[in-house]
């Protein structure tokens, strides 16, 4: 490896003592002699093992659950319901007064997607909790189910989760996707020389680390508990675990260490709350460890993503116009979903300037394992539609690939569709070297251009935006009036933002009374009590813009 | 009830406990009991396993190969004179899987495991079962048909006629990860030429049904004929037509069906 120092020598201080070198991994010495200690390396007196009973359909609302059998299996101590959470409902984002409260952590009277968990046994060993489950009876009434993003949408299409209301998440109080608007995109596709349209379908990914997620609970004699556990993020898990049981969070002593493989699948939280809760419930310690099985079936993966490109392209290889739609399954339940849809609005239409940009990002609930995080969960999956519609492209107007990349890259100073101003764009180098590893001819024109010409002056002017909202079939919308200057709509008036400015609209906070919880449709004969008023949010904070799941930054 | 592991000095013991706890599973290995144990299977309660110095041996002296169920893949990795199984042994799993993995537990590996199986499924391997009252043989094919009956059948020992010619036997493992995926689909096959024709020609596919199987119209396809692009062609025509192909993660139906005779041609041709 070989790293290109003569490249933006001018912009960084030449002091890089690890990258490009080998380095032994601090950890890997405890991993290659078995002497790293793991969360299940935690050994405890006394422990009452949970194992959940899970659905064995995609959605259907529950009869009845007879845990009869169960309850008399030797060694079962107590069986966790719906009826017994703090909290009946919860989204680990709502911390941050973003999203809605969607996800039962057991099921409420209706399972969403198959493997939901619907009661939670504990019992003196995990043979005996196994056992258990396998005694319990669940009387199904089987609903039409949906597992495609676009069916989903469609009026008339069952409706997943009746705690969002509707099978797409609504942003901003009244936008039924997340929207980029920068130009007149339509008219430039109908004055393009070429339209280039293009489908792209992502599978779910599943992390599969080799440790399963779980946690081990020990109460301690001062009403604390101690949390072992494989979480990605500590206090993020801490505080989410603290929301749904309705405790202080220093009651929580979370203790992390060595994650054995995380890939963003073990943000979730999904195991401590019920660990906890059956400790506070019965006293003991707890633990509560995924199979492989649930692992694969029941832990969030990357969420499934559609991808429609349409770009409209000039013969000599500029691209005036991008229309792109993008679909996130986000399958039953939000986790992460509706921030992975920012994310991939945000990183649309790619690191290209074009001067008119029309992009939809949807969340969409389908009868699908809930996604969420994963590697660049948003990003990865645009990338594959982008970088493959820019082959298309090239070879619907017989240019070189690499060529077209050059031609289209971001320079130093170019707005982008965010209203952003580009800095320290290097995409053309890239390509230029990666051209010159591969011995891939390029021609004189392209191998002298470079990231830091040809930027600014007219690439930098913000076009007029015609800003239409796209609506769901059949949607009507809130009918919420969004005030344009706080959405950051209208931008030809607005001056060009620099360096860390949030994206336009991402206000938060109590300013959106539309972006709060509605109460979730119940059906009249549900026999279980319904669930509690949505949280009030607790406004007056102003602005937040994420910096990462774990934290959020104040503005 | 609690898991209960039940040691045995000799086969013959662990087949009665077998024969007396309907739920009770046999141990070897444990690459498929003790998965299934960590994943909450709560069908058995019992777990045999036996210490008999016989289930472990290895006998390539005779006439007849013998081995113990309780053999490993990498016993077998281990021993030159089975090299000609090498690349069958060596197909299961990775090095950890293939330290534990038996012969005899490979007999009763799931769709689509069971690439040993087919192998010895192409050289036509008896099969000695172990029982309370003695031992019976019977061929690996009867075995395969009857393998989900229970009280399942304990296996003791295996054999199969010493290759006269090593070279007549072929394997190919087609997987979606190398080295060491689950078989799309597996062919084993025993080619033995004469006068450059083939002559009593044995062909196993693996992952082409629920259990590894014979390819009978492949195999009468190929008999009298040259190993030639014209000599194989009718055999190959026939491949698609054996089995009953599962649909499952790794491949659809129609895919295996789709590619068995691909893979058969390049088998047969020694095509790379």
């Amino acid at each position: 490896m070989r790293i290109r120092k003569e490249l933006f020598a001018d912009e960084r201080d030449d002091d890089l003592r690890l990258v490009g070198q080998p380095v032994r991994r601090q950890d890997i010495e405890g991993h290659v002699t078995g002497r790293t200690a793991f969360f299940d390396d935690h050994s405890v007196a006394g422990l009452l093992h949970l194992r959940c009973v899970r659905s064995t359909q995609h959605h259907a609302r529950i009869r009845s659950i007879d845990t009869s059998a169960a309850e008399r299996t030797p060694g079962v101590r107590r069986i966790l319901r719906w009826a017994d959470l703090p909290k009946k409902a919860h989204n680990i984002l709502t911390i941050f007064d973003f999203g809605i409260d969607d996800e039962p952590a057991l099921a409420d009277g209706k399972v969403r997607y198959k493997g939901e968990p619907i009661v939670a046994i504990l019992a003196e060993s995990r043979r005996a909790a196994d056992e258990a489950v396998a005694k319990v009876r669940v009387d199904y009434e089987p609903l039409p189910a949906v597992f495609d993003v676009e069916e989903a949408l469609k009026p008339g299409a069952p409706l997943v989760n009746e705690y969002i209301g509707r099978n797409w998440f609504r942003y901003w109080g009244d936008y039924d996707c997340q929207q980029i608007r920068f130009g007149d995109v339509e008219a430039a596709l109908r004055s393009a020389d070429l339209v280039v349209s293009g489908r792209y379908q992502m599978s779910p990914i599943e992390h599969a680390p080799l440790e399963t997620q779980g946690c081990i609970v020990v109460p301690a004699e001062d009403g604390r508990f101690t949390v072992y556990t494989c979480t990605q993020g500590l206090f993020f898990s801490l505080d989410n675990t603290a929301a749904q049981l309705k405790i202080e969070s220093n009651r929580l002593h979370f203790v992390g260490g060595t994650v054995g493989g995380g890939f963003g699948g073990k943000v979730d939280t999904v195991v401590e709350p019920l660990a906890v809760l059956a400790a506070m419930l019965t006293g003991r310690p707890v633990r509560y460890v995924f199979s492989r099985a649930e692992e694969m079936q029941v832990s969030s993966p990357r969420g499934a993503e559609r991808i429609y490109i349409e770009d409209g392209v000039m013969r000599d290889g500029r691209i005036v116009a991008r229309k792109i739609t993008h679909y996130h399954d986000a399958g039953a339940y939000s986790r992460l979903s509706t921030y992975g849809t920012i994310k991939s609005a945000a990183h649309h239409p790619g690191p290209y300037t074009i001067p008119n940009v029309w992009v939809d990002s949807w969340c969409v609930f389908t009868n699908r394992t809930p996604s969420s995080a994963m590697r660049g969960f948003g990003v990865t999956g645009g990338d594959f539609a982008l970088e493959s519609h820019m082959d298309v492209v090239a070879r619907a107007i017989g240019m070189d690939p690499m060529e077209l990349r050059i031609k289209n890259a971001y320079r130093d100073g170019d707005m982008k569709a965010h209203r952003k101003l580009t800095q320290g764009a290097a995409l053309v180098e890239c390509v230029q070297v990666a051209a010159e590893l591969a011995r891939w001819p390029l021609s004189e024109e392209a191998r002298r251009d470079s990231s830091r010409v040809g930027g600014g002056g007219e690439r930098a002017r913000i076009p007029p935006t015609p800003t239409a909202r796209t609506r769901a079939p059949g949607s009507t919308g809130t009918g919420a009036r969004v005030e344009p200057a706080r959405l950051g709509t209208g931008f030809a008036a607005s001056e060009p933002r620099r360096g860390t400015t949030p994206l336009p609209g991402w206000t938060g906070g109590a300013g959106f009374p539309s972006s709060r919880p509605e109460p979730p449709r119940r059906e009249a004969e549900r026999r279980e009590p319904p669930p509690e008023p949505p949280r009030p949010s607790t406004g007056g904070h102003g602005a937040i813009r994420f910096s990462s799941v774990f934290g959020s930054r104040r503005r | 009830m609690p898991l209960e592991v039940r040691s045995t000095p000799t086969l013959a013991e662990a087949a009665s406990l077998l024969q007396a706890e309907r739920a009770a599973r046999f141990l070897a290995g444990g690459t498929l009991v003790v998965r299934a144990v960590n994943e909450g299977d709560v069908s058995f309660s019992t777990i045999v396993r036996t210490s008999d110095p016989a289930f472990t041996r290895l006998r390539t002296a005779g006439g007849r190969i013998e081995l113990g169920a309780g053999v490993t893949m990498a016993q077998i990795l281990a021993s030159r004179e089975l090299a000609f199984l090498h690349p069958a042994a060596r197909s299961v799993g990775g090095p950890a899987v293939r330290t534990m993995a038996t012969v005899g537990g490979n007999l009763f590996a799931p769709h689509p495991y069971g690439d040993f199986a087919t192998a010895l499924l192409a050289l036509d391997a008896r099969i000695r079962l172990a029982s309370g009252f003695g031992a019976r043989e019977v061929s690996l094919e009867e075995l395969l048909r009857g393998r989900e009956r229970t009280p399942r059948p304990l296996v003791a020992s295996l054999s199969f006629e010493r290759p006269a010619d090593p070279a007549a036997f072929r394997f190919r493992k087609m997987t979606r990860t190398r080295p060491k995926g689950p078989a799309v689909l597996t062919i084993a096959a025993w080619l033995p030429l004469s006068g450059g024709r083939v002559s009593g020609a044995r062909v196993a596919f693996g992952a082409m049904a629920a259990t590894p199987i014979r390819a009978r119209a492949v195999e009468r396809a190929l008999e009298g004929r040259p190993l030639s692009a014209e000599g194989v062609a009718v055999a190959v025509a026939a491949a698609a037509g054996e089995g009953d192909p599962p649909t499952d993660p790794i491949a659809s139906a129609w895919y295996r069906q789709r590619v068995v005779g691909v893979i058969l041609r390049r088998l047969l041709l020694g095509e790379p």
